[in-house]
């Protein structure tokens, strides 16, 4: 803690909000932020740096109304505010945008924004709406279609409704939540620069992120959080990453902050690596695949590649162009409309998950808390799911043999370094990151031939991360043919050999990370531009 | 993180879980003692002694032996039917079918009279019969799950009105006894279980009922099997992800539950002295109840099979001790107290998640005032101008 930088206010004690030594404990018992102060100032836009857990989320929703603080206070010029509704803290000029949008899908954006403001909701009150958000939209330089239904726009045009929506209750202080996980890289400038005219304007503008990059190109100031305790203030042309990321793990190890500047310069892959024969067909071969999504949109349409042992084959892009229903379909959790899908010659499609798996597939799922574990379990039962019917495990009658089982989990709990109190231990109570580590060593105790790693670092701390890479690098260089799905771009071009980009459900291009580019091509990829439009 | 979740799986994950955050045994201690407490206040309301009432409930349930005995033979068939909610509220379902596939149970166990087979043999053919029979009833809400999305809690409930009144149907006019036709058919000699203690209604059956309920735990917990069924249980996305087939475990977890159902009809008809038949007149009163009463078990035995045994115990105490205290001298407390106080706690177990709901209600009820104050402003302005 000693590392605390804080700086002296400058001009003298203009502020539009002071959170004062903010401590909030779940009823669980776990202390998400402690004696956190934090001060919030016009014409500036800060930066909530921390990793997951860290309580950049939890601050915020105090300070927006959705969460009462267990101790301290939130204070306003005016005097001490206490908000017991996020409705109350709009009222007061206090506005989120959450990471998961809150709209109506089959409402228009004028619609939308109406319908936030006054009830009941009527036709002259959308009239209105309409006129003020056709004025707020020139004052801001913010443009969205305003009557076509919310669902028919993109992602980046959601979230900007979202912002209008916020905008729209005359705020003072505009908080967003990570609002760049779901943008391409061009999307993201125009997110920015938007931020930037608004701070000119005098708002206040609080930044949630992990992402080192973010900060330093659009933040005026940063708060590190980190396990809940504020342990640095600083502005931000006065800071190096490498100082902040030091700041946000810790006394962490070198090589960890390493990693994290090696994200940072995002060099595509110069490991040296042995030749991968790529003749024939793939340990994976997908051909033409087509597969629905939940509502029987065409989520995967007609996609083509190979997956040879001993390369990683990344699949950049996104969140929501069909990789989740892509990876379901090679792993059995859901079946292909049509087109071809072979594992070592194998026709694995309308095939279970259980045979999937016994052809020698291990599948690191996305969601870990609904597909990876099953969290009331313990640790014990959660490293045997889908091995449990191994023999290895099993005695006669078919019941489980509780000291192999033990001994297993202790194996994997050195191998993989999972942090815990034992192997009973419920798995809920482990962290993100251990939780990730355990079902990585249970999946690679199959000895799989292929490992399907549908965004394995997700919400990890820099550690786990490096070291989930790390794990799936060398299963690559022992011969295994790894399938990286990633919404993190610079993951999948610093760790795949050959990658594909995809938008709605095609692969915009296949090939080396090295030969994709520079970032505005990548990026133009990501939001579906092809190669000829570019030219 | 925000998270949205059907109703049915925020009640499941409340039962599984404990609510509070205390011991699962402390929580139902407690809620055992919120339910004696309102028993208490409505006795002290209407003029009883509670402290007399229960003194009277206690030692008619547990002052001796012969009270031991009683106790122990009404909470008996009590384990089994709690067993088959526990069994498949572990599995993820909500099965309220016990009382219907125990009427099933008891009907086929009547159809022993018709055989003639050696003792010993006797006793197990009727048990089969009892939990073919629950299975058979119980397969049938399965089924319509599986192939055409029916609730279970709905055919369930809907399945518990055919089985009693073709179970009612059957003893009035089919298995009927050409004799004494208030009731059916008795079992014979050979397939009676006897008593295990004497002047009790206490018999060999408890047995039956343990060996069923730790039969269960080591399905549940020692086998494959019964990690597959808890697995798809808590988490059907995961154990589909495991390679864990749902619809087996679903399946399963019914046919399971159904024998234990099946058994306790079983045990109450060729168990219970002094017929050994179902009464047909009042609505078969010796079955009636018994399936939803095993609920209330399953829940305050926190749907483990070791804490349905203690609390089967507790309510059969609270059955057995309620006949005493209704003929306790100066203080005659009416036997229906102790279904006030079975429901208190049932409540109390569920008072944490009401808890919760609170808040919520508050807020939306916030929201509404305003909007009629909004409302009413507004035409107040009109009016003035």
């Amino acid at each position: 803690m000693g590392d605390t930088v804080t700086e002296q206010p400058a001009r003298g004690k203009s502020y539009v909000l002071r959170a004062e030594r903010i401590t909030k404990i779940y009823s669980d018992g776990t202390a998400a932020l402690k004696e956190a102060t934090v001060e919030i100032r016009p014409y500036q836009i800060l930066g909530l740096l921390g990793e997951n857990g860290a309580g950049k989320t939890t601050l915020t929703k105090i300070l927006s109304g959705l969460l009462p603080p267990t101790h301290g206070r939130v204070i306003s010029p005016k005097g001490p505010v206490r908000f017991t509704s996020p409705r109350e803290a709009l009222d007061f000029g206090i506005g989120m945008v959450h990471q998961h949008f809150a709209l109506v899908g089959t409402f228009t954006a004028a619609e939308n924004v109406a319908l936030s403001h006054e009830r009941p909701f009527s036709q002259l009150q959308l009239a209105k709406t309409r006129e003020r958000l056709a004025a707020l939209m020139e004052e801001s330089g913010l443009h969205v279609p305003l009557d076509v239904p919310i669902e028919k726009l993109a992602v980046g045009e959601q979230q900007r409704v979202e912002i209008l929506k916020v905008l729209s209750r005359d705020v003072n202080l505009l908080i967003l939540d990570e609002p760049t996980s779901v943008l391409t890289p061009l999307e993201v400038d125009v997110l920015f620069s938007l931020l930037e005219r608004l701070r000119d304007e005098g708002k206040s503008i609080i930044l949630i992120t992990h992402k080192l990059k973010e900060v330093g190109s659009v933040t005026d100031r940063v708060v590190v959080l980190r396990q809940g305790e504020m342990v640095g203030d600083v502005r931000t042309a006065e800071v190096t990453s490498q100082k902040l990321a030091r700041l946000m793990v810790g006394e962490a190890l070198d090589e960890e902050v390493d990693a994290v500047e090696l994200r940072d310069e995002e060099l595509p892959s110069t490991r040296r690596r042995a030749e991968v024969d790529r003749s024939g067909a793939g340990v994976l071969h997908v051909e033409n695949l087509v597969v629905r999504g939940n509502t029987g949109e065409t989520a995967v349409d007609g996609v083509t590649f190979d997956v040879y042992g001993g390369e990683i084959f990344g699949i950049a892009g996104v969140e929501g162009n069909g990789q989740s229903e892509l990876v379901e379909a090679l792993t059995g959790l859901r079946t292909a409309v049509s087109g071809v899908a072979t594992i070592k010659g194998t026709d694995v499609i309308g095939m279970d998950p259980n045979r999937i798996y016994r052809l020698g597939v291990a599948h690191i799922p996305e969601d870990r808390w609904v597909l990876g574990l099953v969290l009331p379990f313990t640790l014990a039962e959660n490293a045997i799911l889908g091995i449990h019917r191994w023999e290895r495990f099993r005695g006669p009658l078919s019941v489980l043999r509780r000291g192999r089982i033990t001994k297993h989990v202790r194996e994997l709990m050195d191998r993989f370094d999972i942090q815990a109190t034992g192997p009973n231990a419920p798995a809920k109570s482990l962290s993100g990151g251990n939780q990730q580590k355990l079902i990585v060593g249970r999946e690679l105790a199959k000895d799989p031939a292929i490992i399907v790693a549908s965004q394995p670092t997700r919400g990890l701390d820099i550690g786990a991360a490096h070291y989930i890479r790390q794990t799936l690098q060398e299963m690559c260089d022992r011969g295994r043919a790894i399938l990286l799905v990633s919404a993190d771009l610079d993951e999948v071009l610093a760790h795949a050999d050959r990658m594909a980009i995809m938008y709605e459900g095609k692969f915009m291009e296949v090939c080396a990370p090295s030969d994709l580019g520079d970032r505005e091509r990548i990026g133009m990829l990501m939001g579906g531009v092809g190669c000829e439009e570019m030219s | 993180m925000t998270e949205t979740r059907p109703i049915e799986s925020r009640l499941l994950r409340g039962v599984h879980r404990t609510l509070t955050g205390l011991h699962p045994a402390l929580e139902s201690l407690i809620a055992a003692l919120v339910g004696l407490l309102v028993g208490a206040i409505l006795m002290y309301i209407w003029g009883f002694d509670p402290w007399k009432a229960y003194y009277a409930l206690i030692r008619g349930a547990y002052g001796g032996s012969y009270e031991w005995a009683s106790s122990i033979a009404r909470g008996t068939p009590l384990i089994l039917t709690a067993l088959t909610f526990s069994i498949c509220l572990r599995a993820g379902m909500f099965n309220i079918g016990a009382e219907g596939q125990m009427y099933m149970g008891g009907i086929a166990s009547v159809l022993i009279a018709y055989f003639v087979l050696p003792r010993g043999l006797h006793h197990i053919v009727g048990l089969i019969l009892a939990g073919i029979a629950g299975a058979v009833w119980s397969l049938v809400p399965a089924f319509l799950k599986l192939t055409r999305g029916v609730h279970e809690v709905i055919s369930t409930i809907m399945f518990n009105w055919i089985a009693r009144w073709l179970g009612l149907y059957l003893t009035i006019f089919v298995i009927v006894d050409p004799i004494r036709n208030e009731k059916t058919l008795s079992i014979p000699l050979s397939a009676r279980f006897p008593l295990l203690v004497r002047g009790t209604d206490l018999s060999y059956t408890v047995f039956v009922a343990v060996a069923f309920a730790l039969l269960v735990y080591f399905l549940l917990w020692r086998t494959a099997m019964g990690y597959e069924v808890r697995a798809a249980g808590l988490n059907p996305t995961a154990a589909r992800y495991g390679g864990i087939h749902n619809r087996r475990t679903m399946f399963l977890a019914f046919i399971l539950g159904g024998i234990s159902a099946g058994l306790a009809g079983a045990i109450i008809v060729m168990g219970q002295p002094p017929t050994y038949a179902i009464l047909g007149g009042g609505g078969m009163p010796q079955l009636m109840n018994i399936g939803f009463d095993g609920m209330a078990v399953a829940m305050v035995g926190r749907n483990h099979p070791i804490g349905i045994l203690v609390a089967a115990l507790f309510f059969g105490g609270l059955n057995a001790g309620g006949r005493v205290m209704q003929f306790y001298g100066s203080n005659p407390v009416p036997l229906e107290m102790v279904r006030v106080v079975m429901g208190a706690i049932v409540l109390a177990m569920s008072i944490p998640e009401l808890i919760r709901l609170f808040p919520m209600i508050r807020k939306r009820g916030e929201e509404l005032i305003r909007l009629l104050r909004r409302v009413g402003r507004r035409g107040e302005e009109r009016k003035a101008s």
